[in-house]
């Protein structure tokens, strides 16, 4: 990757595109004022985006907390908070230059020092996936207030895709420094750079933003405030959208079972935009420790057994497409994933899973049962508990007897995940911006770290996996890296150390009064500095 | 006895009642007979509204909701009788020796029981489950754990109003012991009440169970009535019959069971009698 | 003074229990499995055992629980429930914002189940196997077997989507921030569906209550005098039965109290009321033990409270009972 330089005038210019797409029927001038209403569910807990990660954080944490660039549709960074940078031809030098002119929300300049202080002393050490994307810069440079310059121990090219205010934000030095950086009193009163400043947080109720009056794009935010609502119950979400109460939802605020009836509300419209940097999916983690699930052969016949255009259809009512192995259809665009592997959603896959159980040595035997699992049900929401019974009874079609095991998030993560205590685990998994992220995490051996949550748990150790998945983290040749991507696939397909079910597609609900609200890949991840209403 | 039988079966809600009981015990003893199989197996295309095949609709997943409703009768009976029981028997060993003996085990006893009555009993059930994790079993303990001190309060009342009654300072005096005076005299004294309240008990019990499932703590693997208004809520309004029917349903079977206890309790309670 | 004196000898004795209720409950939610550290950790998607061990050493969870209890006892002794790692907030403040919807939302409840639910009893006891006390036992009974998330779920359907009468959930228009009489009024708004439903349950439990005792009253020995000294049926009931009937709604609302913060957890749920019952819910399942404590705390001294008014109340209703 060379440098990138873009005048801002091109950088401003993307969105009205978009505007146009969305619906040419209303004005087509912004307007100032009026005040959004977004969903966003649940409430989080805190506003620490500096230390916390939780994806209900970020709709509202990324309208005051700026990143050094945005992205544009294709995935390629654009200017923000860095004007332009240059990548030395070794990987191992980013350096960037900075906007001039900024200043956080308690009037103190933006410099390159908040820079080094935000990677080096705050994400680096309190945030819990940033590490893994900073661990190779070893130190940040400042040789003038608007020059920053990463120093890396090897070329990681996956940090130019992380750079954004959801994964990597800036916050102000002077206001962190000298401090217990996780007891903060910033952490829900925050103060970053961004287009809205917080106002006042009714617990239980909404969160306030109000227009930055200062914010250093000129003439923007067009809104004068942002409502973060937070209403517990599904129906009830669904109801404040259809009666225009709120005006925005996105993720899974809105049940996708009430999407079909949305679709006719004329207020109403969707989109599937903005999701394209937060590629998920969700999976069956087996125990491979288990007496059956330690050979292939039964882990393979698991995946046979199960319908997943069923689950697409049933359980995320047409919100997601068959996953068909470890990696999300959505890093297509950057060349990293492949059709080109094991295929289970073939016609006749039951007799391949019924001779598969066989030939391991699990026949039948009272009743047509062959052996007995637990599942532990996902406590993260209603579907994952139509999920599990749906696999209870695509199992059964195999001689599997499934008992489900339904706990509270507190208690199904400690036997899972410290307790080792399970037979097959239903998790949903985000994977990043990079593939490094979501598979490291998932299939190297050094991953099976007992009491962390969400890494090999399935105690998958493979050498040659292990090896091409490091190599590749540290390849700067983009295609000498798909090229292993690609084969990590074709022989994670093959052991099955999970069960890949479905590569989810979210969606976006919004009022059609409100316009340009999905300007870029990273959607409600990112500023609604251009979002405008209709009066 | 008989003249409170008599006198229930002159009244004619709980009769009503009474009827409606008669048709839940039916329910459940024909489910196995009327819906063969597993209430969980996918029997056609998902969110069918109800019709000549299906009478009570499909669900999300495509199972029958009328197999749904039957087999969720016999959980919500189960955890509704057996929380009572539990209640009844924990409450009566706490109130009893409470009331019997007076003095520091009282004072004990009873601080006790308030301690149960200063938690929110339905935040208390949530944690009971989450410690325990969700099964009927647990489901049951849980609710018996919150709703026995009302019993126990009760049956040390009566325990202290009988106490001083001239038939039980008789028996003492005769010498009858301490268990012969409580299950011979005590106790047989008090049973209407504890009938009449029981009965009630069991309809909380029910709606308890149904308020722990809407809130996704009840158990994965037995169909029950909350179980399916949880799922079905998320499509009430484009599948109104998923909800609705068992919502009917526990309804009707909460409103059987007390107007048959509130026959129960004028026909049994001898403070109302003869007026 | 007198008076005052047994208030401060009932306090006085409430001590004990209470801190008997902090110490049990404080060994009761230690018994859930799991912790804060890992479900922070889950909704977080990943994170580095080294973010797992900062977060338990910032909640204290990796002292001994001896230790955790030594010092939750020394912050009760000054009166301080401890800060919600999770919230980034005092416990304190967290409860306090959220009493003030759940009083308003328990009250208003109250007042309706209480005034209907005398009014019904009474018109029910009154006309006696009449075809009045029928409806209004079937009616009573009906709504107090209805399950409360249901008839929530309904009612928004009907009053809210259908009709446009009312907003859907809330405690106020959200982004409008009214002044004056405009927020009392938008609040109202809020409040009717929830108080109604939350109202039901309670409503048939008094109306029966108020049945089942005016007519054991209508039968004692005074009542019979008092018609004998030829007072009007009217004066007999509002003098006399009414007075001796309403001991044991006092009674009832006394017990009742206990279930004032977690009676409405589901009620709350179904109308995004920003209540205890759900603050407590989320607490539970975050294992957010410090709030959870202080929920249980507050909920005992509410408890204490409440039954001290009752017996006061007692006091002014029946002047036999002695303090």
């Amino acid at each position: 990757m060379n440098s990138i330089k873009m005048s801002r005038r091109t950088a401003l210019s993307l969105p009205f595109g978009l505007a146009a797409m969305h619906g040419a029927r209303a004005a087509d001038t912004p307007r100032r004022g009026g005040t959004m209403v977004m969903i966003v569910h649940p409430e989080p807990s805190t506003l620490a985006h500096y230390a916390v990660s939780a994806g209900n954080i970020p709709p509202i944490a990324t309208q005051i907390y700026e990143g050094l660039v945005t992205y544009d549709w294709d995935l390629n960074p654009q200017p923000n908070l860095a004007k332009s940078w240059q990548i030395a031809p070794d990987g191992k030098t980013i350096t960037f230059k900075l906007q001039e002119n900024v200043t956080f929300h308690n009037g103190k300049p933006f410099t390159s020092a908040d820079v080094q202080f935000s990677f080096m002393e705050v994400l680096k050490k309190y945030h819990p996936t940033a590490p893994v994307i900073l661990s190779e810069v070893y130190a940040v440079e400042t040789p003038d207030p608007l020059t920053a310059v990463l120093r890396l121990n090897n070329p990681a090219p996956y940090i130019m895709k992380a750079l954004a205010g959801r994964d990597l934000p800036i916050v102000c030095k002077a206001v962190f420094e000298g401090t217990d950086i996780l007891n903060n009193p910033t952490a829900n009163k925050p103060i970053g750079t961004g287009p809205f400043k917080f106002g006042q947080w009714d617990r239980g109720q909404a969160i306030r933003l109000d227009r930055n009056p200062n914010y250093w794009k000129p003439g923007l935010p067009y809104l004068d405030r942002i409502v973060a609502r937070f209403i517990p119950d599904a129906a009830t979400r669904s109801a404040a959208m259809e009666t225009g109460e709120a005006h925005f939802a996105a993720y899974s605020a809105v049940n996708y079972a009430d999407l079909a009836r949305m679709k006719k509300n004329p207020i109403l419209g969707e989109t599937s935009k903005g999701y394209e940097m937060t590629p998920a999916i969700s999976v069956l983690e087996l125990n491979s420790k288990h007496p059956h699930l330690d050979k292939k052969e039964v882990r393979q016949a698991i995946a046979y057994a199960i319908d997943r255009k069923f689950i697409v259809d049933n359980v995320m009512y047409g919100y997601g497409v068959p996953a068909t192995g470890p990696l999300s259809r959505k890093f297509a665009k950057a060349g990293f994933y492949t059709t080109d592997v094991r295929k289970f959603d073939v016609p006749d896959r039951l007799d391949i899973a019924n001779k598969l159980l066989d030939s391991a040595g699990a026949p039948r035997g009272e009743g047509g049962v062959r052996f007995g699992l637990h599942l532990e049900v996902n406590s993260f929401g209603e579907q994952w508990l139509r999920q599990a019974e749906y696999l209870k009874q695509a199992l059964a079609q195999i001689g599997i007897d499934v008992t489900l095991r339904s706990e509270d998030t507190a208690t199904w993560l400690r036997r899972v995940y410290t307790n080792y205590d399970y037979d097959i685990n239903e998790p949903f998994l985000s994977q990043g911006v990079d593939p490094v992220i979501g598979l490291n995490r998932q299939y190297l051996s050094s991953q099976i770290r007992k009491g962390v949550t969400f890494v090999n748990d399935s105690f998958y150790s493979n050498p040659e996996v292990d090896n091409l998945l490091l190599s590749a983290m540290r390849e700067p040749d983009h295609d000498k890296r798909a090229a292993m991507y690609v084969k990590v696939q074709q022989i994670l397909t093959e052991d099955c150390p999970l069960v890949w079910l479905v590569d989810v597609e979210y969606v976006s609900i919004y009022n059609k009064k409100l316009h340009d609200h999905t300007t870029g890949p990273l959607g409600t991840q990112q500023a609604f500095e251009r979002t405008w209403m209709e009066a | 006895m008989r003249a409170g039988l008599s006198r229930f079966a002159r009244n004619r809600l709980a009769l009503l009642g009474a009827a409606l009981l008669l048709c839940l015990l039916l329910t459940v003893i024909l489910a196995p007979v009327a819906f063969p199989g597993d209430p969980f197996r996918l029997a056609g295309r998902p969110l069918q509204p109800p019709d000549a095949s299906f009478p009570l609709g499909t669900d999300t997943l495509g199972r029958d909701v009328a197999a749904e409703v039957a087999y969720g009768a016999r959980t919500s009976l189960v955890i509704g009788i057996g929380a009572t029981l539990g209640a009844i028997l924990f409450g009566v060993v706490i109130g009893g020796l409470a009331g019997f003996y007076r003095g520091t085990v009282e004072v004990v006893l009873m601080r006790l029981t308030e301690f149960f009555q200063t938690i929110p009993a339905f935040i208390l059930a949530i944690l009971i489950v989450a410690i325990l994790s969700p099964s009927v079993t647990n489901e049951v303990i849980a609710i018996a754990l919150v709703s026995w001190p009302a019993i126990a309060r009760l049956v040390r009342g009566e325990f202290v109003a009988l106490g001083g009654r001239e038939f039980v300072l008789a028996c003492a005096g005769l010498g009858a012991g301490d268990a012969r005076i409580i299950f011979r005299h005590l106790l047989p004294n008090c049973l209407s009440q504890i009938i009449a309240v029981g009965s009630l008990l069991i309809g909380t019990s029910i709606l308890i169970e149904a308020g722990l499932s809407f809130l996704g703590l009840g158990d994965p693997n037995v169909m029950s009535w909350g179980l399916v208004i949880s799922a079905g809520r998320a499509v009430l309004r484009s599948a109104w019959w998923i909800c609705t029917f068992p919502g009917i349903a526990i309804l009707l079977t909460v409103l059987a069971i007390n107007l048959a206890g509130d026959g129960l309790n004028e026909a049994l309670n001898p403070r109302l009698r003869d007026r | 003074m007198r008076l005052i004196r047994y208030i401060g000898y009932r306090l006085l004795l409430a001590v004990p229990v209470i801190l008997g209720i902090v110490v049990l409950n404080f060994f009761l939610i230690h018994l859930a499995p799991g912790d804060a550290a890992s479900v922070l950790a889950g909704e977080t998607g990943a994170a580095t055992p080294e973010y797992m061990a900062q977060l338990r050493h910032k909640f204290g969870l990796d002292q001994p629980l001896s230790a955790q209890f030594l010092h939750y006892l020394l912050n009760m002794a000054h009166l301080d429930l401890g800060y919600s790692f999770r919230n980034d907030s005092p416990v304190a403040a967290l409860i306090f914002d959220r009493l003030w919807p759940t009083a308003l939302l328990m009250v208003t409840a109250f007042v309706i189940a209480l005034a209907l639910g005398i009014l019904l009893g009474l018109i029910a006891a009154t006309g006696r196997n009449t075809w009045r006390d029928g409806v209004i036992s079937l009616v009573s009974l009906v709504a107090y077997a209805t399950p409360g998330f249901w008839l929530g779920l309904m009612m928004i359907v009907v009053f809210a989507i259908r009709l446009e009468w009312l907003p859907t959930s809330g405690f106020d228009t959200v982004g409008a921030y009214n002044e004056g009489w405009a927020e009392v009024a938008d609040v109202a708004r809020h409040l009717v569906m929830p108080a109604v439903a939350l109202a039901l349950f309670y409503l048939a439990l008094y109306a029966r209550l108020m049945r089942a005792t005016v007519l054991e009253q209508a039968g004692m020995d005074y009542v019979t005098t008092a018609r004998a000294k030829g007072q009007t049926e009217r004066k007999v009931m509002t003098g006399h039965v009414m007075k001796n009937a309403l001991l044991p709604i006092v009674t009832m609302a006394g017990i009742q109290a206990g279930n004032l913060i977690g009676g409405s957890i589901v009620v709350e749920t179904v109308f995004g009321w920003p209540g205890i019952g759900t603050l407590a819910f989320d607490a539970l399942q975050s294992r957010d033990l410090n709030l959870l404590l202080g929920i249980f705390f507050i909920s005992a001294c509410l408890v204490v409270v409440i039954n001290l008014v009752v017996d006061l109340v007692y006091v002014t209703l029946d002047p036999r009972i002695e303090i």
